[in-house]
């Protein structure tokens, strides 16, 4: 039986005049294992020329690995992608698009995946519109999940045919993209993986690939809620500033935001398996007299349209300055690993643009707010970037020497938060 | 609602069908059957005559939009907390009659309580303020007023002096019973008392401790009937100059109260004839705290007892009701520092209160 809770961290007091409420929410889902509606995976594969050789390789024992994951039952098919996509298996001349995994499948889908050839340029979005066109023919399957890895960048194609495809897939099946070695670019990846609801990571070398995807399908079997919405209601007058996942990566869900009535808006946040998810709400009400109380929001998890748990953010007016001038602690540390990803984005950025300048102001604010919020990972990241000078005062230089997959890495694990210590 | 002909919310003196719930424009709880129990305190058993009626109705309306309350506490509409039952409610047992108790503003919980009740011209009026000091204050002062009120619908024949003195006993009893071993505290639960018993034109009041009763004849200024049992008095009754006197930080500290360790002195009965129309008040001092001596007093009860504008009533004639909510908004509009309780019955002179043409008025028409 699927369980959820949630809990809420905010300073409810706001002072004379005060208008905005911020609170993180942590939602966290039990007993959903198990419970699994019919699922579906595809898993699609980067064939392009330049995968040739070792890469090509590892990928394709990356896919066999995967498929020995998949459960039994599960709807499944693999594509092969270069400058158009093809269904390796099922072949492409069967009857059906997807079929559910048993013993005789999953043999007959490696041999399949053995026989990829590499040739050809990239262009991802044929890929994603084949994996819309499969998942199209298995309705029965609510639960649908894309494995996505390349090794390039979308050369063949223009950026907004891949922007235009990405937006039509969001909301029919989720994503996690995948990198292998330095050559592909985070920002095209990141985009797939952040409208589809999944999680972009880097692969430095093609021999992790096979573990990496054990991982990745493992996880996505073990998620039971097909579909679930975030939803925030805010009181007559009020507005939502933000509305942000911060754990355990950063999405801003804000944009995302359907109505559901003219006081509550949902945001898509994908399946849930076991887990536990952040999201920090921020919202703006007309201020009240000093004494008065509000309920500021109402942040939900809702499930096939059910709501199935609630978290109350509410405001109290005081003008005691020791209640409303304090910042909760899960605020300010989402807070701090929010502009902690701004400002390491933006940092890359500018040195890739050359601006020296900027990059080593935008850098080292990462390397103090990294300290500040306890974020390790982070630090260690940047340190093959930047040569820190002093970590309290964050100043840094830009090193000269820099591996480019160090620093992909620090850019796609600019959006992965570590949590509070409580 | 018996001795009502007409159906009215008690909180906004909206019009309302006879088989309504709950006030549309309120959200008010009409029906006494569907009123909610006072927390903490035990129910008391209710008088006959007597019709408590909470204005926070379990009920899903909200009393700030009229919106739907959810089942997390919050209105859908507006997010406007639902308060406790105890922390506002209003009671009219008969239109020339009603009381509004209220937690204010600073306070986190209401610590006040009244008690109503009216048998034909007689009315009974009782306010408990519970003293901030001593925790859980709140159960004595339900419990004192509710006993109190009680006692006084039937006092079996005794003169009204010696019932309202039998009343603060049985109030002081009632404390006890409902406290338990919180009595042993240093600081037991205790409150104050001030109850009047009008009959005809004649109000009998007593008191202990620092709630008050006034005298308000139309046209005229108010008359305290009450001196408080505080330290500025004792002092002003001393020869101590009363400036003086007030400038003490423990000014405000009562010298008698209900409660365990109150020493059982019996309360100060005084009685007062009401030869002209006018209204008598009782009130704790988070309403006179705002307007202590008796001029400012009438000022800001002409101020409440103006025609109403606006809503349901526009230009009617002020009801008790109506004046004591607006009292009691006017007192929450000045800081809201304490609880604050109102209790006002109307008396029109020489005729009898009741607002229907009796027979033999219609017989003496020319």
């Amino acid at each position: 039986m699927a369980e959820f809770t949630a809990e809420v961290f905010q300073n409810p007091y706001l002072g004379p005049g005060g208008t905005d409420l911020h609170a993180i929410v942590t939602i966290t889902a039990q007993g959903v294992e198990g419970t699994s509606p019919e699922a579906a995976e595809i898993i699609l594969v980067d064939t392009s020329g330049s995968m040739t050789g070792p890469a090509l390789e590892a990928a394709k024992h990356a896919a066999q690995v995967a498929v020995d994951q998949i459960a039994d039952g599960t709807w499944f098919a693999i594509v092969s992608g270069s400058h158009v996509a093809q269904r390796t298996f099922p072949y492409p001349n069967a009857r059906l698009a997807m079929v559910p995994m048993e013993p005789g499948a999953r043999a007959e889908a490696k041999r399949a995946i053995s026989g990829m050839r590499a040739q050809g340029g990239t262009a991802m979005s044929t890929w994603l519109a084949l994996a819309d066109e499969l998942f199209a023919t298995v309705p029965q399957a609510t639960r649908r999940h894309a494995v996505l890895l390349t090794d390039g960048r979308n050369e063949s194609e223009p950026r907004a045919r891949l922007s235009e495809v990405v937006a039509r897939c969001a909301g029919r099946f989720q994503c996690d993209a995948r990198g292998v070695g330095s050559h592909w670019q985070v920002d095209e990846l990141r985009e797939i993986a952040t409208a589809l609801l999944g999680t972009v990571d880097l692969i430095a070398s093609p021999q992790e690939i096979a573990a990496d995807f054990e991982q990745l399908v493992r996880a996505s079997m073990a998620r039971g809620v097909a579909a679930a919405d975030l939803r925030v209601w805010t009181p007559a007058g009020g507005q939502v500033l933000f509305v942000r996942q911060v754990a355990p990566t950063l999405d801003d869900l804000t944009y995302r935001r359907t109505p559901v009535d003219p006081l509550t808006g949902a945001y898509p946040t994908g399946s849930w398996a076991d887990e536990s998810r952040d999201y920090h709400v921020a919202v703006r009400l007309p201020s009240k007299p000093v004494g008065s109380e509000q309920l500021g929001a109402r942040v939900q998890l809702a499930v096939d349209g059910e709501v199935v748990v609630s978290g109350l953010v509410k405001a109290l007016w005081s003008d005691d300055d020791a209640l409303t001038a304090p910042i909760n602690d899960e605020v300010a540390h989402y807070t701090g690993q929010t502009e902690l990803a701004a400002v390491i984005q933006e940092g890359l950025a500018a040195k890739a643009a050359g601006d020296e300048a900027t990059a080593t102001t935008r850098l080292g604010r990462a390397v103090l707010l990294a300290k500040e919020t306890g974020n390790d990972e982070a630090t260690s990241r940047l340190r093959r970037v930047v040569d820190i000078e002093d970590e309290e005062l964050g100043t840094v230089r830009l090193r000269r020497e820099v591996d480019r997959l160090d620093e992909m890495a620090l850019d796609t694990g600019s959006t992965k938060t570590t949590r509070v210590r409580r | 609602m018996s001795g009502t002909r007409t159906t009215r919310c008690p909180g906004c003196d909206e019009a309302a069908p006879p088989d309504a719930r709950f006030c549309e424009a309120c959200g008010a709880a009409l029906d006494p059957s569907t009123a909610p129990d006072p927390a903490p305190a035990p129910a008391p058993e209710r008088s006959v005559a007597s019709s408590t009626t909470w204005t926070r109705p379990p009920s899903a309306t909200c009393r700030a939009c009229g919106g739907r309350v959810s089942a997390d506490g919050y209105c859908d509409t507006c997010g406007t907390p639902t308060v406790p039952p105890r922390d506002h409610w209003a009671e009219s047992p008969a239109p020339w009659v009603a009381g509004v108790c209220d937690r204010g503003v600073r306070h986190a919980r209401n610590e006040d309580a009244m008690a109503i009740a009216v048998t034909g011209d007689r009315a009974v009026l009782v306010v408990c303020d519970g003293v901030s000091s001593a925790p859980d204050s709140d159960i004595a002062s339900l419990a004192a007023a509710t006993a109190a009120r009680d006692a006084l619908v039937d006092p079996a024949g005794a003169r009204t002096s010696d019932a309202l003195v039998a009343a603060a006993a049985a109030a002081e009893q009632a404390i006890l019973d409902h406290v338990g071993d919180r009595a042993q505290r240093v600081d037991p639960p205790s409150c104050t008392f001030v109850a009047s018993v009008v009959e005809g034109s004649r109000a009998t009041t007593a008191w202990l401790g620092d709630s008050r009763a006034y005298w308000v004849p139309d046209g005229a200024t108010a008359v305290p009937l009450t001196v408080d049992d505080s330290w500025v008095e004792e002092m002003v009754a001393r020869g101590i100059d009363r400036a003086q006197a007030e400038s003490s930080s423990q000014a405000h500290a009562i010298t008698r109260w209900l409660g365990p360790d109150s020493g059982d002195h019996p309360p100060r009965v005084v009685e007062h004839d009401l030869d002209t129309p006018g209204w008598l008040l009782l009130c704790s001092d988070g309403l006179w705290n705002y307007c202590p001596d008796a001029a400012t007093l009438t000022d800001v009860v002409r101020q409440a007892l103006a025609p109403v504008d606006g809503g349901p009533a526009d230009g009617g004639p002020a009801t008790p009701a109506s004046a004591a909510q607006r009292l009691v908004r006017w007192a929450v509009e000045q800081g809201g520092a304490d609880n604050i309780t109102v209790v006002l019955a109307r008396h029109d002179g020489d005729t009898l209160h009741c607002d229907e043409v009796s027979d033999d008025a219609t017989n003496e028409e020319p």
